[in-house]
Order: C-alpha cells, then structure tokens, then sequence
C-alpha cells in the first residue's frame, strides 16, 4: 500500500515537472512571421529512435516546412491573430528503439497540460494512437496523425467508440492517410489488376496491424477472384521461415503479401524466400516495410538485400498527387533530401492545423482553452474542405480523410535509395 | 545417420543400462522415421539444420547446470552475442583484410575463412563465458539457489542491452559466406550446402564434446564434479578451474551457434537470445537436464516439433506445440527423456 502511494506521489510529481518543462523553455517568437501576441504551438509526437526514425524525419521535415512557409507568408502575424507559429515541442514515443503506447500516453499528458499547444501532429503507429486518443480526446486538443491507417482509430463498428470514451461526439482526431480496411484490400486490387496474378501466399506477423491488414486482404483477393494459396501466421520472435515458406512453395503462389512490419519479420521473410527457391515472385507488404533506402541500416530494403528486387510496399496516402513536382522541388531545396511518401503526409497535416488556425484565429480569443477547442471544432467540421498538398480533402463524422487512395511503391532497381511510386489505386472510385 | 543418442553418455549420472539405452535409440529411430514420412524430406533437412542449432545452444545449458546446478539464463544471450561477434569479425576484419566479398564461390579460401570465423568466435565467447562465470556466478557459489539465477538473469539483460546500444534495435546484416542458393539433391529434396555444413558441424562438435568428456583428465574432473563437488575436491580437482572451463566449452559451443545462425539465416538481432534460449533451454530440460545426449536429443526434437507444426499451418501455434510437448514429456518423465531421477542426485 505503502510503495502504491509513493508510486502515486513519484507519477504525480513527474507529471508535474513535465508539465512546467516545455512551458518554461518556450523561447518567444522562435519561428518567422514576428508574432507580438505571443507563440502558439504545434506539438509532433513521433518515434525518434531505431528504424522508425526512418519514417518520422521525412514527416517533421515536411511539417517544419509547411509551418515555415505559412509563417514567412504571414505579414506580423497577421494571418494567425498576431501571434507567432512555432513546431514545438517534438515529443518521443519511443523507447529502446521502438515505438510504445505508454510512452505516447505520457507524451500526450505533457502535450494537453501546455496551454499553448493548439494541436498535435502524431504518432506514426496505430498501436500508440490507441493509447494517446482517450487522453486528448478528453483533454479536446487536435489531433492530426500522417500515417495511422487502423480503422478502430476512428470507425465505431472497429471500436473507436471506446477510444474516444469522454466525448465520443467530440471528434479530435483526424488523418490524412486512409485506413487497413482500404489499404489491404487495395493491395488485393493491385495484385490482380497492375501485377496480373492470382495466386497468392499471406503470411502475417499475428499483431493487430499485421492480422489485421492481411484478413482485410485475403477477403478482397477472394472477392476479386483470386485464389489464397496458403496463409500463415509467424509471432515476431520468429527468425526462421524457411519451413513456412517451404510448405508455401509447392502450393504454386504467383505473389507473396505479407501482412506486418519490417521489424516483425518483413525484411527477413524477403531474403530467405530466395533460400527456398521462390525468390522470383513479387512480394507486397503494406506502408510497415516501406521504411527507407537501401543505404540505411535496419530497414526493409536494407535486411532484404538483393532480395528486395520484386518488392512493393503500399501507402494508405496518395502517392501521384497534382502538385507532387513542385512539392518535391521545394522539399529537397529546404533539406537537400528527397521527400518520401510520408513528407507529403505530414505537410497536408500541417496545413490542416495552419487552416483551422488561420480561420479561427479571424476573431480573437478569449483564453487558450477555447483557442484549442475552437481549432479543434474548425478542424474536424465535414463542412470544412481543405486546400491540401494531397488534394482537396474533408474529414467524415468520424475524423477520416474524404480521400481513399493506396499507392504503391516499388524497390528500386538496381537496388539503390527509397522506394520508387509505381501505381496508386482509388478505392473511392470503386464503391 | 546415427542418432545422437546412439552415443554413449557422456555424464556418469549414475550407470545407465543397456537395454535403456537400447529402448531410447529405436524409439528416436522410430521418431525420425514417422517425422519424416510426416513433413517430407525437404521439412526433414530444414528440422535438422534448426535442432542442430537448438542443440548446440542447449549443450551449454546443461552442461553448467550438471556442473553447479544453474539455470543459467544468460545462456541464450551469450548465443546471441556469439553471432554478432562474428558478425563484426567478418564485416570489420576478416572480409576487408582478405578482400573477399560474401558469398565466397571458390572452395579453399571459403574454407579458410570459415575455419578463421569459428577459430576466433568460439575462443572469445569461451572467455566471455568464463568471465561472466567469475564475476556473476563464483561469488555466489554458495549463496541461495536463487541469488545466482538472479544474477544470470541479470548478465542476460547486460548482454542484450550492449548488443541494443552497440548495433541498434533493427535487424542487422551478416555476410553469407555459404551461397545460400547453392544446393544438392538429396532423397527428393533440395538440400542447401549451408544446411548440410551446420549439421555436419553440429555433430562434429558433439563428437568432439563427448570424447574431450569421456576420455580426457578435464573431462573425468568435469563429471566427477558433477558427481559430488566436495569428493572431487578432497581427490585434488581443481573446483575453480573445472568449473570455468565447464563455461569455456559450453559458451563456445553457444559461439558456434551464433556463427552458423548468421550463415544460415543472414541477419543476426539483438533479442536473438530470448527466444532462441527459451527453445534450447526447454531442449535441454526435455532431453533431462544436466544430460548432454539428452540436450543434443530434446534440441533436435525441438527443431522437428517447430518445423512439423509449422509445415502443416500451424505456425501460430508453434510456441504452444513445442511447450505442450515439453508438459507431456514431463508429466510421464519427469526428469526428462535421458534424465536421471532426482533421488539419485546427491
């Protein structure tokens, strides 16, 4: 009982030390557009360690530039009510190298206790959304996530509804990227109609994105007309799979989807496909084995090796969007990088919060609290669309993008840098 | 091929008798030939190069707990430590020295740097071993029983937290110095060379073990030790020195281990050693703790439980096949397939 209260005090104590933390260190006006009113915060929370590092760079990257762009285009602060922007604090939900749910619920405690903070961009995995929605859905703060594609995030058949537990009318939450239950079954129409073929071997990692995804398929490729050869499921600790994919081999698959992430096998299933001997299929995996270049360690096409010839990986995002080249062109004159997929993403999340703002921001507010509730009810209105670098997109009842394209990535050939997009599929169109 | 347990017991735990002996080795012929017709050849060559790993890994496990009766859990880690030793080796000093790129095509070189990578890993990881034994265990020699296993588990996360720093959290490469797709056929299955050089490997070692314990000076102290540590000590074995070489052998060998899961497979991962420990640990305790035919028995029945359960579609339950095995064989055998019965047990 004893050691419980003192558990008590030390969470309490650290709660409130975080709380002060940012707010102490806020240098004024420490972004462009010279602001007099003050500065208003936009919070990011995305995993800063291992090979989802990979993925979140390009996404602060493309979140600073948009921010940046806005600010310069804003004379004194006159777009957004006088006061200045800045991209602050960028908060890590990981720990020891890998994303984790309780480190993002007690990034969003720290996040919804700073009064400036008007919105969040974040997190880049689903299983931390899970845990950070109840605290700002309660807390009433924005929330813009590039890259969350499980539908129990948002849609009330999934669930969501015991997600968003304190206002369940109340959305916060949003993304610009579409969800698994389009996503896989994307995959399945780009199997049978880009790749032609019909046969296929699913194997998945048994985690809730992993399953997940690959159910979503399976039940599309069948409706399609195709034929689920075999489909297996390997736990992470799995380091070998050859007997799997041996037993896969005589069965005739003509591709292999995988349903999972690189760290929980997707890499390695790719390089020892070639050991069994079907190493000449294509392989197609969803946006968790799009992770980086060959170069980097720790990633998809890097574990893969030569293997990686033949991969293709989805996003649940656009991928050929109208101003793609003007975006690209002005991305890599800021950072002297290529953008990934998940850059745009992050800039179309941006521009969300920086819209929402500049229209609320017309009337001055009486206090912070309902400076971030007023963003958080412009933001989330169906009634709102939004000029995006993605494309003209609305968010429904529940906080999803209006927009359901996947596009397809292939690895490069010869096998060098990223990903390279190859087709995109709209799922809008179809139903 | 010859069943391990066709060996004669390495370990005086008590005389065993023939017609046992005799009773095990046609039950495991009988195993393998009702595996083999089960899982078909090529599963067959895939269960043999996986349970030659396990068992490997499990000759450690059960060779320290024969000697000092712990459970040593930083066994796994030390396997896993193994292969990024090589790794490193061979990326950062062997392959750039010699100039040769992975995988090496021309036979005599390959052999020459193969020979260099198990030269060089096996004796490091024995160091380790016998480090960790004088830092981590010989204080406690005569603690409570758990206070070692505490610390072992202790040495476990150390190990896996350095290799967590030292290489990063992803799966990190190693070269294949063995061209995985180069292969023989065999009795209707395509069996890679890498396959056949870990099996072959495998059991070398064993053989090997098992003469260095059954006919040498060390190896007599060695079992007279794990006989009754104060006799021994009374007819003038060197306690200290029987022990550490007990974990010189046996964390070499786990070294081997790590060096042929890097050729075999081709990426080697920090938390390598949890589950490839918990699977040799559970061979060794299902083959009769403190047995080394025993650990080489449960790590190759290991191998064919994990590659049945997994040819057939059962991959999801493959963890829960392999421990129901383990409960059954337990309940009817308590002290393992080849173990001796504890009232024996001084």
């Amino acid at each position: 009982m004893k050691v419980t209260k003192l558990g008590a005090l030390a969470v309490g104590a650290a709660l409130v030390l975080s709380a002060c933390g940012p707010g102490a260190t806020t240098a004024p006006g420490s972004a462009g557009g010279g602001g007099s009113k003050g500065t208003l915060k936009i919070a990011i929370d995305l995993p800063l360690q291992g090979s989802d590092k990979q993925s979140s760079d390009p996404m602060i990257n493309g979140i600073k530039l948009a921010v940046k762009e806005a600010s310069a285009a804003s004379t004194a602060g006159t777009d957004f009510g006088g006061y200045a922007l800045t991209v602050d604090p960028i908060l890590d939900d990981a720990l020891n190298g890998t994303h984790d749910p309780q480190t993002g619920a007690k990034n969003m405690q720290t996040a919804v206790a700073d009064p400036n903070i008007v919105a969040l961009i974040g997190p880049l995995n689903s299983s931390v959304a899970k845990a950070e929605i109840p605290i700002t859905n309660e807390a009433g703060l924005l929330q813009c996530s590039p890259a969350n594609t499980n539908e129990g995030l948002t849609k009330p058949e999934f669930g969501a509804l015991d997600i968003r537990k304190a206002h369940p009318d109340k959305i916060n939450y949003v993304r610009v990227v579409t969800t698994d239950d389009k996503q896989g079954p994307a995959a399945a129409q780009f199997i049978i109609q880009v790749l032609k073929k019909t046969k296929v071997y699913v194997i998945d990692d048994t985690e809730t994105f992993g399953k997940g995804i690959a159910d979503n398929f399976v039940k599309e490729f069948q409706a399609e007309g195709g034929t689920v050869v075999a489909r297996d499921g390997a736990p992470k600790t799995t380091s070998d799979y050859t007997p799997l994919l041996t037993a896969a081999k005589p069965k005739g698959p003509e591709a292999v989807y995988f349903g999972g992430v690189t760290g929980t096998g997707g890499g390695i299933i790719r390089k020892q496909r070639a050991q069994v001997g079907i190493g000449d299929i294509p392989y197609v995996g969803p946006d968790g084995i799009q992770d980086g270049t060959v170069e980097t360690s720790g990633t998809f096409l890097n574990i893969a090796g030569a293997a990686a010839k033949g991969s293709y990986s989805s996003l649940a995002a656009i991928g050929d969007f109208p101003a793609k080249k003007d975006f690209d062109a002005k991305y890599t004159a800021e950072y002297n990088l290529a953008p990934t997929g998940y850059s745009a993403t992050g800039y179309a999340c941006a521009q969300v919060v920086l819209a929402a703002l500049k229209a609320v921001l017309k009337t001055a507010p009486s206090d912070m609290a309902a400076l971030r509730e007023a963003v958080r009810a412009s933001a989330v209105n169906p009634a709102t669309n939004y000029d995006t670098i993605l494309g003209t997109i609305h968010f429904d009842a529940n906080g999803d993008t209006s927009q359901l394209i996947v596009s397809f990535y292939k690895a490069p050939d010869p096998l060098k840098g990223d990903w390279v997009f190859d087709s995109q599929v709209d799922f809008g169109a179809k139903k | 091929m010859t069943t391990p347990t066709a060996a004669a017991s390495p370990r005086v735990a008590g005389p065993i008798r023939l017609g046992r002996n005799a009773r095990i080795a046609v039950a495991s012929v009988v195993f393998l030939a009702v595996f083999y017709a089960f899982i078909g050849p090529q599963q067959f060559a895939n269960a043999l190069t996986l349970g030659a790993i396990y068992a490997l890994i499990a000759l450690g496990y059960t060779m320290v707990y024969g000697i000092i009766e712990l459970i040593n859990f930083a066994h796994g880690d030390v396997f896993m430590t193994g292969s990024f030793v090589s790794m490193t080796l061979l990326t950062r000093i062997i392959l750039p020295v010699t100039g040769l790129t992975a995988p090496i095509r021309d036979i005599v070189p390959l052999l020459l740097v193969l020979l260099l990578v198990f030269a060089l890993t096996m004796p490091i990881m024995g160091l380790i071993g016998v480090t960790i034994e004088r830092f981590a265990y010989r204080p406690l020699r005569n603690a409570p029983r758990v206070a070692p296993l505490i610390t072992a588990i202790g040495v476990s996360f150390i190990l896996q937290n350095l290799a967590l720093i030292i290489f990063g959290p992803a799966s990190v490469n190693t070269p294949q110095l063995i061209a995985p797709e180069l292969s023989v056929n065999i009795a209707d299955a395509t069996v890679p060379y890498i396959n056949i050089f870990i099996f072959v490997l495998a059991i070398f070692l064993m053989v090997a073990l098992n003469q260095f314990v059954g006919r040498t000076r060390l190896g007599r102290a060695m079992r007279s030790t794990a006989q009754d540590r104060e006799a021994a000590q009374l007819m003038g074995v060197d306690l200290n020195l029987t022990i550490a070489i007990t974990f010189f052998i046996g964390s070499a060998l786990a070294g081997a281990a790590g060096v042929v899961w890097g050729l075999y497979l081709g990426s080697v991962k920090w938390d390598l050693g949890f589950n490839g420990g918990l699977k040799a640990f559970t061979a060794a305790v299902l083959g009769g703790i403190g047995n080394t035919t025993g650990a080489t028995l449960g790590g190759f029945v290991i191998g064919f439980i994990e590659v049945g359960a997994a040819s057939k579609g059962f991959s999801r339950w493959s963890e829960a096949i392999v421990f129901a095995a383990l409960i059954i064989v337990l309940v009817f055998r308590p002290a393992g397939i080849l173990g001796q019965q504890l009232g024996e047990r001084a």
